[in-house]
């Protein structure tokens, strides 16, 4: 693994019309066969450093460029992107932006045709990359028809039929679910390990690159600042947090044992690592004790907010999404509803807003039956944040997108300017009010449609999936915000598949599968039942994992969820072994 | 920001690959392409003119020049403008004309800026096309004819016109106010810019048509007051659409063609 197949050599590089070096002073070696994963911030120049390799930077964005990157021999300066792109593939963050054929063998045969590849040759290449990505035998199948992991594996096996040299990734799984993260990923590890190609891949899936790759890179403000071993990078917990990164659970947790003045002798940055670890501490004898109790969220008997009984819904093609669903959700709750693409979550709190009208079954809001209201009459009291962001824009400017709603509901000057910047400035956006919302990242504008749906001030907030896409920062971001409004007494709805950040904001879950609800319970309860997490594809947090292991070795019930509860349960005093 | 010179040698940046002509993205060219075929249906006339009404898309010939640049935005209009012959024959005219004009329109407004040294003299090659085309056609007007010289004069007035505004400083200007940041000076650049880049056009175009069918004196007469207002036409198309689009595309960012004056 000593040959290199891509150098960097003092990069720096600025867009047109900007002052600001968006990559600098990168020198770095890929070297042939190895997993290299790249890691930073939203801004730090990921996507960039992406394209530096097959020479879209700068041949098609221009700019300022100084130093050289030379792949697999060639200048990416001096070599058209059409040859470059023979020994680098690339994959981009969302599999919709990269998928344009009618059939899966004409989206593969797409690209090989630009390169001239020859007919025969094309025919024996799909089934080829198909079997490699697991749709074999699906040749036939339009795209749109695939879920988001297949529609990402396609991608990949588009990008695999040139055979290239580097395969580049960049953020390949913050659109997915975990299926279909966990699908993406274990498709490119077998590429890596079983074809032995070299593979860079940005994301900000802490836990999978911990897993994965051979080394990691970790870019801030356009700089290299790391690299090294998974190991090396993740354990540095401190580092991670200053460039606003989430380091794997796992080693968080130890990070914090360790501060704690107990005798961690390596911060394991892998789970099987974090139970070895625990396994070892309390053979030692650590001093462990169950956290403090922890309060049950009260029970609420007043009217419901909105109160469900035996929906059912079937979309025009026929397809039964809602089986009979009984449900409460009362007036300041923070409840979480999780399950896979497809459980049927989205349709459910559509019904909420009466987007979508029951098959059978009654949805009543605030005691009234939802069919005797207007869709306007609920928008005003129930936000909904799409889980797409810019399915909901459509204004010039950030400001006007966020009083548009607000000038529409006849609020008088004032109050449309207090409210627009109020809600601008909650969500970090006040700067950026005069931009087209569509030149924002896409976090960033997905709070735009957040601070829309703020400004209005609805009792109710429902957010579907307003951590995709997001890093850890821009995530906590709109969590917080969302804890907030639940301080301030407003109920809050959030779905999501990010299990890992939710401890510290909701108190209920609700879990989805196959239209039904598998399990309604307090979080605490709701997480530790991983039998049903998992027949539904979803993993407890490591926190979780490590606590059940935990639990397991001492014979003490610990319900902690987060790494900081897991941390606080150890104590220096009494710890044994002490190395 | 790095405040610091960066270590690296500054390297030359150019586009060496096949994805871009001249400068502009391929994807851009199809996709103003596409928009050229489709303005193509919606037919937009005062009266009649040569023989029928124009298509719409005579209005952004221009803009399509000024944002590819010469060669693209004559590539993306004469596609477009071919494609819009066999999809909506009802707004096509005489079909080889109505490509010619697109060509000609879009080129002649990406000659319009000096932004390229090395193409600092294109548009002279545009004057004398022009003064050949207006020679053929008010030549034979004038001696084979025998129409009278004030209802020539007067209804070649576009023509004339827009030579004379091509050839003067207003040139420039134009392209100064199209890359201006005040849209309501883009929008008065994209009006006049039309004015000019469509009347050069109109004038090739004229030395075809006018040849093939040798429309008498009374039409002359017709055209002297008809053919100004389907230009005030074409210019207020050129800038409603032109604005939009270049203040949409300078807030979006995406990647500017190389000889895009917006």
């Amino acid at each position: 693994m000593s040959e290199t197949i891509a150098v960097f050599d003092k990069v720096s590089y600025f867009y047109p019309r900007s002052t600001r070096a968006v990559l600098s002073e990168i020198s770095l070696e890929i070297k042939k066969g190895e997993f290299f994963g790249l890691i930073g911030p939203t801004g730090a120049g990921k996507t960039t450093l992406c394209c530096a390799l097959n020479g879209i930077v700068p041949q098609f964005y221009g700019g300022r460029f100084f130093g050289n990157i030379h792949v697999a021999g060639l200048d990416t300066l001096e070599h058209p992107i059409n040859e470059i792109a023979r020994h680098v593939g690339e994959v981009f963050e969302d599999p919709e932006t990269q998928l344009i054929a009618t059939s899966i063998e004409n989206e593969i045969a797409f690209e090989l045709e630009n390169l001239k590849v020859p007919r025969e040759e094309m025919i024996r290449r799909i089934p080829w990359v198909l079997d490699i990505v697991r749709l074999q035998g699906m040749q036939k199948k339009n795209p749109v028809e695939l879920s988001g992991g297949q529609k990402q594996r396609l991608a990949i096996a588009a990008a695999l039929a040139a055979q290239p040299d580097l395969l580049v990734l960049d953020e390949p799984t913050s659109q997915l679910d975990p299926v279909g993260a966990q699908e993406v990923f274990s498709t490119v590890y077998k590429l890596n390990k079983e074809l032995g190609m070299t593979i860079l891949m940005s994301s900000h899936a802490a836990e999978e690159m911990a897993q994965y790759a051979d080394r990691i890179g970790l870019l801030s403000e356009g700089r290299l600042i790391a690299v090294g071993t998974p190991d090396e990078i993740y354990s540095r917990v401190d580092l991670l947090q200053e460039n606003a990164l989430r380091p794997p659970q796992v080693a968080s947790a130890f990070y914090q044992i360790k501060a704690r003045s107990v005798p961690v002798c390596k911060v394991p940055v892998r789970v099987d690592e974090g139970k070895q670890e625990l396994a070892r501490l309390v053979h030692d004898g650590a001093a462990i004790e169950p956290p403090r109790h922890f309060a049950e969220p009260e029970k609420k008997t007043e009217q419901p907010l909105v109160h469900i009984e035996n929906l059912e819904h079937v979309y025009p093609d026929g397809t039964k999404a809602l089986h009979g669903i009984s449900l409460d959700i009362h007036t300041g709750e923070y409840v979480l509803v999780i399950g896979q693409n497809g459980a049927g979550k989205s349709t459910l709190v559509k019904h909420f807003l009466n987007l979508l009208k029951p098959t059978t079954g009654v949805v009543r809001i605030n005691g009234i039956d939802s069919s005797k209201l207007s869709v306007s009459d609920l928008a005003s009291h129930i936000g909904y944040i799409a889980q797409n962001p810019d399915n909901q824009i459509f204004n010039m400017t950030v400001w006007d997108e966020v009083s548009f709603a607000l000038k529409n509901l006849k609020y008088s000057k004032a109050d449309v300017e207090r409210l627009t910047t109020e809600s601008l400035q909650a969500m970090g956006l006040y700067e950026s009010r005069e931009m087209h919302p569509l030149a924002l990242p896409k976090g960033d504008r997905a709070r735009v449609v957040i601070a829309a749906i703020l400004a209005m001030q609805p009792d109710t907030v429902i957010f579907d999936e307003p951590t995709t896409g997001q890093d850890f920062r821009g995530a906590h971001y709109i969590l917080d915000i969302s804890r907030k409004l639940h301080q301030m007494g407003k109920t809050i709805i959030v779905i999501t598949h990010h299990l890992y950040l939710m401890p510290e904001y909701a108190e209920r879950v609700i879990l989805m599968g196959k239209g039904t609800i598998l399990l309604d319970a307090p979080i605490r309860q709701a997480y530790f039942d991983t039998e049903k997490l998992q027949s539904t594809y979803l993993s407890a947090p490591q926190a979780v994992e490590l606590a059940q292991e935990l639990s397991r070795l001492t014979g003490k019930p610990l319900p902690v969820l987060t790494a900081e509860e897991l941390a606080g349960c150890f104590s220096a005093a009494g710890n044994g072994g002490a190395r | 920001m790095s405040a610091v010179a960066p270590k690296g040698q500054e390297r030359v940046v150019k586009n060496i690959g096949g994805a871009a002509i001249d400068g502009a993205p391929i994807a851009y060219i199809v996709v103003l392409a596409a928009v050229v075929t489709a303005l193509a249906f919606i037919p937009f006339s005062v009266v009649l003119a040569s023989g029928g009404s124009f298509p719409m898309n005579q209005g952004i010939f221009g803009l399509i020049g000024w944002v590819l640049g010469p060669i693209a935005g004559a590539i993306a209009s004469g596609i477009g403008a071919l494609i819009g012959v066999f999809v909506a024959p009802h707004t096509a005219g005489v079909w080889f004309v109505t490509v010619i004009g697109a060509i000609v329109a879009s080129f002649a407004a990406g000659c319009m800026s000096a932004q390229n040294a090395k193409r600092k003299s294109w548009w002279l090659g545009v004057v004398i096309v022009t003064v050949i085309a207006l020679i053929i056609y008010l030549g034979r007007a004038l001696f084979v004819n025998g129409i009278a010289l004030q209802w020539a004069i007067f209804a070649s007035f576009v023509n004339w016109s827009s030579l004379l505004l091509f050839i003067l400083p207003t040139r420039t200007l134009v392209v100064k106010w199209i890359g201006s940041k005040n849209l309501v000076l883009v929008a008065i650049g994209l009006a006049l810019g039309t004015w000019i880049s469509f009347g050069i056009a109109h004038s090739v175009q004229n030395a075809f048509t006018y040849t093939m069918y040798n429309w008498p004196e009374e039409i002359w007469v017709m055209l002297s007051s008809v053919i100004p207002i389907e230009f005030l036409s074409r210019c207020a198309i050129g800038a409603v659409i032109g604005t939009g689009v270049i203040a949409g595309l300078r807030a979006i960012g995406l990647v500017k063609p190389t000889e895009g004056v917006y």
